[in-house]
């Protein structure tokens, strides 16, 4: 999650949210220029003592800036449409996972060997045990297999919730009847916080979603307690 | 007004004045919008009539000691030649006013009493913030961000050294 004040990304758990922090920089590094450029430009003709108005005919410029914003799109484009592509790759998931966004709770169902299905509730501020991040916390996690390819399928029982995970570079929309995927690789274990990201009702604010990425072996026990549990 | 005085011919009312007389009811004033017109700009330093169109008598008289040698003249009576083509030197057009100071103050003066008003809504409005941002719950929130290892790569995990147990210099 976010320290207070924070003003960028979190750091990346999947490539996908690498490569977006790494594109996020190059365009921004690019807005900046062209920001610092147009600010130089405005100062320098407010402070100017020159008048001349009736200038006509410079065709030299006018290809200038007609061609190098073309060859700046150009620039941003390539690796921004490198990265769509890349979100679409086939690939092999071990593990499907239905995410179902009801109002207000999240419910995830692992059904791909046995039937394992709960809901996940906020923990409210009251309940908080000391250290826990409010609106954060739920009282179960999503537990996935680190370094594994997963699929998500994120859908909706009643109206539209959407499905994100920031450090996972992760946002689907939770439709009601239909099956949105997607796709991830969690490279780091730990645990990463998202909130619903559609206007779902009076406790929008108060679903959250809970990831947490373990070894293969803690997996396999957690879902056996879970199923026994159950 | 030119316009007028070379066509008088044709008659005052045949042509836009500054009077303006509609079925005899009264008099509107109407601009002259369409004639050229005089102004100061600094762009465009000759403005396309003179400032002073109806001379008096010394001004008639300097206009025709202006046809002779310029050499002949005062310096009052160049000035007085400039001030008949033109309202304002440059010198006068071009500076600036202290309009700025009270615009500045007036801003300081809005921006203090919107936290003044702010500091009341805090006081009087709001109620209390949720009990977990005392300060003893931040820093067990700070040292679980800390254990969990939250962002280690350039974020906060990794800012804090592990082995000495203390943020990194």
């Amino acid at each position: 999650m976010a320290h207070p004040l924070q003003l960028g990304f979190q750091d990346a758990a999947s490539p996908v949210m690498e490569e977006l922090l790494h594109f996020h920089d190059h365009a921004l590094m690019v807005v900046f220029l062209i920001s610092t450029l147009v600010l130089y430009i405005i100062l320098a003709m407010i402070s100017t003592k020159l008048t001349n108005k009736f200038i006509l005919d410079s065709q030299e410029i006018e290809i200038i800036w007609t061609v190098l914003p073309a060859v700046i799109l150009i620039l941003i484009a390539l690796p921004s449409l490198r990265i769509l592509y890349l979100m679409d790759e086939i690939n092999d998931p071990h593990l499907t996972i239905k995410a179902v966004g009801h109002q207000w709770y999240w419910s995830y169902e692992y059904t791909d060997y046995e039937d394992l299905g709960f809901d996940t509730y906020m923990i409210p501020t009251q309940d908080l045990a000391p250290g826990q991040f409010r609106l954060l916390e739920a009282d179960h996690r999503m537990v996935v297999p680190v370094e594994s390819p997963l699929r998500v399928l994120v859908t909706a029982e009643d109206v539209l919730h959407s499905w994100a995970v920031p450090r996972l570079g992760v946002k689907m929309d939770a439709v009601p009847g239909r099956l949105n995927q997607t796709a991830f690789i969690m490279f780091r274990p730990g645990i990463f916080y998202g909130q619903c990201s559609e206007i779902c009702g009076a406790n929008h604010s108060f679903m959250p979603i809970v990831v947490e990425a373990v070894p293969l072996e803690h997996f396999e026990t957690w879902s056996s307690l879970m199923l026994e549990g159950a | 007004m030119l316009a007028t005085r070379a066509l008088h011919l044709v008659g005052k009312r045949a042509i836009s004045t500054s009077v303006c007389l509609r079925g005899g009811h009264g008099v509107a004033k109407v601009e002259e919008y369409t004639l050229p017109a005089y102004f100061d700009r600094r762009e465009n330093p000759l403005p396309d009539v003179c400032y002073v169109q109806n001379l008096s008598p010394e001004q008639k008289s300097l206009k025709e000691k202006e046809i002779g040698s310029w050499a002949a003249l005062s310096n009052e009576e160049k000035i007085a030649l400039y001030r008949i083509s033109f309202k304002q030197s440059f010198a006068e057009m071009n500076q600036g006013s202290s309009e700025w100071k009270s615009v500045v103050g007036g801003m300081m003066f809005l921006i203090g009493f919107t936290g003044l008003v702010v500091l009341w809504q805090r006081k009087y409005v709001y109620g209390p913030v949720p009990h977990t941002f005392d300060a003893e719950y931040k820093a067990k929130e700070l040292q679980r961000t800390l254990d969990m290892r939250m962002n280690p790569v350039e974020g906060f995990a990794s800012k804090w050294d592990y082995e000495n147990k203390q943020w990194k210099k």
